[in-house]
């Protein structure tokens, strides 16, 4: 297994940054604030490359070999490492940077005391800061922009949400065509992946049948068709030269940049062989579109190669840009406006991207941003097949469903338009409530079904994870589990995702038998008694008991049954919490920078329609740290990906 | 729309079975005309069409009670299988086959992924939640590949679930795996349809309205319409790059279906006037077995008028949580699978896999109650049903729960219980498959060579 296998396989958080490992560090007590920053400018500073280099040899052989040794290799070695992970070759090891995401693995969990497991010889203090310190001094050398490239999306099929839009758009038609297309298939946890959207034989069938009944609506409606087919014959214009125009215009539009010589001549042909086949002017017309809506050119986003260096590295062209800034923020095709820019430049400068930016946020179309990538982010899409037990919670029915919903989503809109810190989704004083979520909530004074902003009164609740909407889709239909809830904000917040549960674990005892055994905490704590599973439900479960506070349907309770809630908990490295109002201010000060990390990585994902290769972490932590400066506003993040390399260029793939 | 609505109308389905079967069978004279005019292709000897296919269960069973005890004809039907009862000696229950490339072979985690995704293309797929997918080719495709021109449709592949529309689906597994079990090529998983009406449209449907000048003006324009865009797709291809011109290469092949269909549209007239009398599905239904019972309507209709022979069905996708209200489990069936041997979950999950059974039972009677030739039109069917996984707390991928039901032609001697030698490749019963519809290949993912004792 390669090394990218076994970081996915296990999850891994890694690709941390020297300053955040510095961070890591201080939180650990292991070095005081004037040592790390003294590290930090040593590490950066210009020194003797060759006798630094001796240096760190002869350390590694001092240091780094013995502590392998004694705290690491009895399982991890041999032919069958733990973890598949084998530290045997010092030689090789010695190599920091050629085993870069290995180490920053090693070191993230070595920070953490996740590593060695809590039964295993612990190494003191002393020792371990030693280690972080070589280690962190060699991985600081590297230079990311050494090994960064573009990368390349595979040609992207519209998915069924971009098909929609797209026709609307373009047709002026708004009826939903692809219901009834199959559901697309969806990689690293978004519906818009190039290479994961294929097309099967029952799907082509599908979009020639749209493509009829779309030209149909837009023929029946007298205003659309005008529009469409804004020139007619008459004694000045033959029929030829109208459907020229006419076709031309449509199908520019269609496939989202200039027609290539050759291509109008080959329309203008089919209308020609639609008219001997008997079809008056307008049926030939919608012919030609019905072509123009089946064509590959339409289908997918396409962006060419150079046909004799396809991997060479290329700024996308300025339609290209827009293709990819209209589906990123609106889930369609580029509007006029957008194709202006193209035609005259403006796509080609950061400053005139950003002007066009601004403007589609302000668009209505923007909305599609929110639905669509927080849907999938927050996984509120999940919310939709939820049906928590109607016995225990008899208050729960479609209208609380979608009033949970929405106001997450609001809540994702506010943070978006008034250009507030991303921090905010780990905490915040204010949320949207309508009348049967102000009840859910005990908030008084909301009788409107309408949802109105609130500012939050007390410390109960703050942030995504308070939402009812989140609290909801991590539990099981009659009981929270915190499991699902610490997994849930792994997962989707600190890009941090457990590794699945090994094949066989005994499963929690439940029902009334079970409570005789204790709490839900009590029994959970039996049940990670086994080391092995303990590794990773330290974390997930102290996560997640931190908001036992909420049951199933999101609720506040003190008591769960005939038992107290008890919400306090610590996560690695001595962070305790003992609400879930401390465990929100935990997560937004000390985890911020993972948090941005996670939050950075899915919108890059989502806005380039691909899954991030190795290669694509400097982009990552340029993006951040362009929005560092003003605490991580939704805006400059937005900002920053669009203007990242990946996103403006083309070059060699990855894997 | 009202639960007994979607009743009546599936048997106004159920009802028609007999009463057309034989029309049916003039209008599908030319075709198995033209099948014995090349090879006896998914033909049997007596000269009728050999229609397969596949169901798949999500989460393993409860093998204690699913295996029946004794061996052979005379073997007593365990719990699980007990719907099955009058048509006991038209199914054989096949213990002991196996599914290696489900197993993690060094990619970790993930076994309901790979359990569907193995099903019917006994390949590994290759560990990825984004891009890059790869798996093998399923065995209804090759089918669909050999014989797929003897019908309109080359295969039809059917299921109740759509797919997850966010999340990664198994530990780093793309949903892509977990919701297919269909692939036409490594990299194709075939999309299902899971809504009834629209299958039925697909079948049947189109204008019958027009008359005949305007339609064959239609076809015409379609036709050019489709060379116009394979066109397109080719002048493309020249100028991407591997992966750009692989989704070219399905865009073309997904092209070529459609006007292969198109020529066949002769076809299409018989076979819309023979379900003139039904009315058209209404959606997805509510009720999760009327849904179920839909889909099976559709593979059985499809059968029926030969507008396929191969056709897939997942009865819910691979680590389903569905909850089983309607027979008192309300508990998430993927949840419940991890029982690790606790005996209230072990009974719940026999309970789900019983009523899976059922709903396989229903399909069967549904085909068997349809007279073909000397027999029934189950009679000339192979339908295999089974799970990816045996036990969904193990996660183990030998000793799989596999059915086989129907005389294949008279190619198959049904009514037994047979134990095969541990890790016998569930593939090689694919081969056997195959061979019986005239379809000889080399193999099918990880299979050895024929599966024996079936005749």
């Amino acid at each position: 297994m390669s090394q990218q296998t076994y970081l996915i396989a296990r999850g891994i958080p890694s690709r941390l940054t020297l300053p955040e490992i510095m961070n890591h560090l201080q939180r650990n007590r292991l070095i005081s604030f004037v040592s790390a920053v003294l590290l930090f400018c040593a590490t950066t500073g210009a020194q003797e490359p060759t006798s630094e280099q001796t240096d760190m040899t002869a350390l590694f052989s001092k240091q780094i070999e013995p502590f392998l040794t004694l705290y690491c290799n009895d399982c991890h070695s041999g032919d069958e490492p733990e973890g598949n992970l084998s530290l045997d070759d010092f030689a090789r090891l010695q190599e920091v940077n050629g085993n870069r995401e290995v180490w920053l693995d090693v070191v993230a969990r070595l920070a953490d005391r996740e590593m060695p497991p809590e039964l295993a010889m612990q190494p003191d203090d002393k020792e371990l800061s030693e280690v972080l310190i070589w280690l962190e001094t060699e991985l600081g050398k590297y230079d990311c922009h050494l090994d960064a490239k573009p990368g390349k999306v595979t040609v992207h099929r519209l998915n069924r949400t971009e098909y929609n839009n797209t026709i609307r758009d373009l047709v002026g038609v708004d009826f939903q065509p692809a219901e009834s297309f199959p559901i697309d298939e969806v990689g690293e946890g978004f519906d818009n992946l190039a290479s994961v959207l294929s097309l099967p034989p029952l799907l082509m069938e599908k979009y020639l049948e749209a493509a009829e009944q779309i030209t149909a609506k837009a023929w029946a409606d007298e205003s659309i068709r005008k529009q469409l087919i804004f020139q007619r014959p008459s004694d000045e214009v033959s029929a030829q030269q109208a459907a020229e125009q006419v076709i031309a215009e449509f199908a520019r539009r269609a496939f989202r940049r200039p027609l290539r010589e050759g291509e109008l001549d080959r329309l203008v042909k089919l209308y020609q062989l639609a008219r001997e086949q008997e079809q008056d002017f307008d049926s030939a017309i919608e012919f030609c579109f019905q072509a123009v809506l089946t064509s590959p050119h339409f289908l997918f986003r396409i962006e060419l190669d150079d046909v004799d260096s396809p991997d060479a590295k290329r700024p996308l062209n300025g339609f290209e840009v827009a293709s990819r800034l209209s589906y990123f923020l609106w889930c369609s095709m580029p509007d006029d406006a957008l194709f202006a820019a193209a035609a005259d430049g403006q796509l080609d400068s950061k400053p005139g991207i950003l002007d066009q930016v601004q403007r589609m946020l302000n668009d209505p179309k923007s909305d599609q941003f929110v639905t669509n990538f927080a849907g999938q982010w927050l996984q509120l899409r999940q919310l939709a097949k939820l049906v928590p037990d109607p016995e225990l919670f008899p208050q729960f029915d479609a209208e609380l469903r979608m009033s949970m919903q929405r106001e997450t989503e609001l809540f994702f809109d506010a943070v978006l338009r008034e250009n507030r810190s991303v921090l905010d989704f780990l905490d915040s004083d204010f949320t949207f409530v309508n009348r049967r979520l102000a009840g859910l909530y005990g908030i008084d004074g909301i009788d409107s079904d309408e949802f109105q902003r609130v500012t939050l009164q007390d410390d109960r609740r703050g942030g995504v994870l308070t939402q009812a909407s989140i609290l909801t889709l991590t539990s099981n239909p009659t009981r929270t589990s915190p499991v699902k809830r610490g997994k849930w904000i792994l997962d989707n917040l600190l890009g941090e995702p457990p590794p699945p549960p090994p094949a066989g674990v005994q499963e929690l005892q439940e029902g009334s038998e079970a409570e005789l055994l204790g709490s839900l905490r009590e029994r959970m704590q039996q049940h990670r008694a086994d080391p092995e599973c303990a590794q990773c439900h330290r974390k997930m479960d102290a996560l997640g008991f931190g908001f036992e506070n909420f049951n199933v349907i999101g609720q506040w309770r003190d008591k769960d049954g005939n038992f107290d809630i008890d919400p306090s908990g610590e996560l690695p490295g001595n962070q305790g919490f003992n609400s879930p109002a401390e465990l929100r201010r935990v997560l937004r000060t000390i985890k911020q920078k993972q948090f941005v990390r996670c939050l950075t990585e899915k919108l890059l994902t989502y806005g380039l329609g691909r899954a991030l290769e190795s290669f694509d972490q400097c982009a990552v932590q340029d993006i951040m740290k362009e929005a560092e400066a003003d605490g991580y506003r939704f805006y400059d993040l937005i900002a920053a990906v669009v203007t990242s390399e990946p996103f403006l260029y083309r070059g060699e793939k990855g894997e | 729309m009202s639960r007994s609505w979607q009743v009546s109308r599936r048997t106004v389905l159920r009802g028609l079975g007999a009463s057309i079967s034989l029309p049916m069978l003039n209008a599908m004279a030319p075709i198995s005309q033209a099948a014995t005019a090349g090879k006896t292709l998914a033909t049997s000897a007596a000269g009728l069409p050999i229609r397969t296919a596949y169901v798949f269960v999500p989460n393993g069973v409860n093998l204690s009670k699913w295996t029946p005890l004794q061996d052979g004809y005379n073997y007593d039907l365990p719990e699980i299988l007990r719907p099955l009862s009058s048509l006991k000696d038209k199914v054989n229950v096949l213990t002991g086959l196996t599914h290696d490339k489900g197993r993690a072979n060094g990619d970790g985690a993930g076994d309901h992924a790979r359990s569907a995704s193995v099903f019917l293309t006994a390949a590994q797929p290759r560990k990825t939640s984004g891009g890059n997918i790869r798996s093998g080719v399923s065995v209804d495709q090759v089918a669909a590949k050999h014989i797929g021109h003897l019908t309109k449709f080359a295969s039809l592949e059917l299921g109740c679930d759509g797919g997850r529309n966010s999340g990664n689906c198994d530990s780093g597994y793309s949903c892509a795996y977990s919701n297919n079990i269909s692939w036409a090529g490594p990299a194709t998983p075939m999309s299902k349809e899971t809504n009834p009406r629209l299958v039925f449209e697909r079948l049947f449907g189109g204008d019958t309205g027009k008359d005949k000048h305007a339609a064959d003006q239609r076809t015409v324009l379609r036709k050019s319409l489709l060379d116009f865009v394979s066109e397109d797709a080719k002048r493309l291809q020249n100028r991407l790059g591997r992966n750009d011109q692989d989704k070219l290469a399905e865009y073309l092949s997904a092209v070529r279906s459609i006007e292969r269909r198109i020529e066949l549209a002769e076809m299409e007239d018989d076979n819309r006037q023979l379900v003139n009398g039904y009315s058209k599905p209404e959606g997805i239904p509510k009720e999760y077995m009327e849904h179920v019972r839909l889909m099976v309507d559709m593979m059985v209709l499809a059968f029926q008028t030969d507008m396929t022979r191969t056709a897939t069905c997942m009865f819910a996708n691979a680590g389903s949580n569905r909850s089983y209200r309607n027979i008192d489990v309300p508990d998430g069936h993927h949840d419940l699978s991890h029982h690790g041997g606790n005996d209230v979950k072990l009974e719940k999950i026999a309970k789900i896999n019983h009523f899976h059974v059922q709903q396989l039972a229903y399909f069967l009677k549904r085909l068997d109650s349809i007279p073909e030739g000397d027999g029934t039109l189950l009679d000339q069917c192979m339908i295999m049903y089974g799970s990816g996984l045996s036990d969904g707390n193990r996660h183990n991928n030998e000793n799989l729960p596999v059915l086989l039901a129907g005389g294949g032609g008279g190619s198959i001697e049904t009514g037994r219980h047979i134990r095969y030698r541990t890790e016998t490749p569930l593939a090689n019963l694919f081969l056997s498959m195959l061979d019986r519809s005239g379809v000889q290949v080399p193999r099918i993912g990880d299979s050895t060579g024929l599966l024996p004792y079936l005749s």
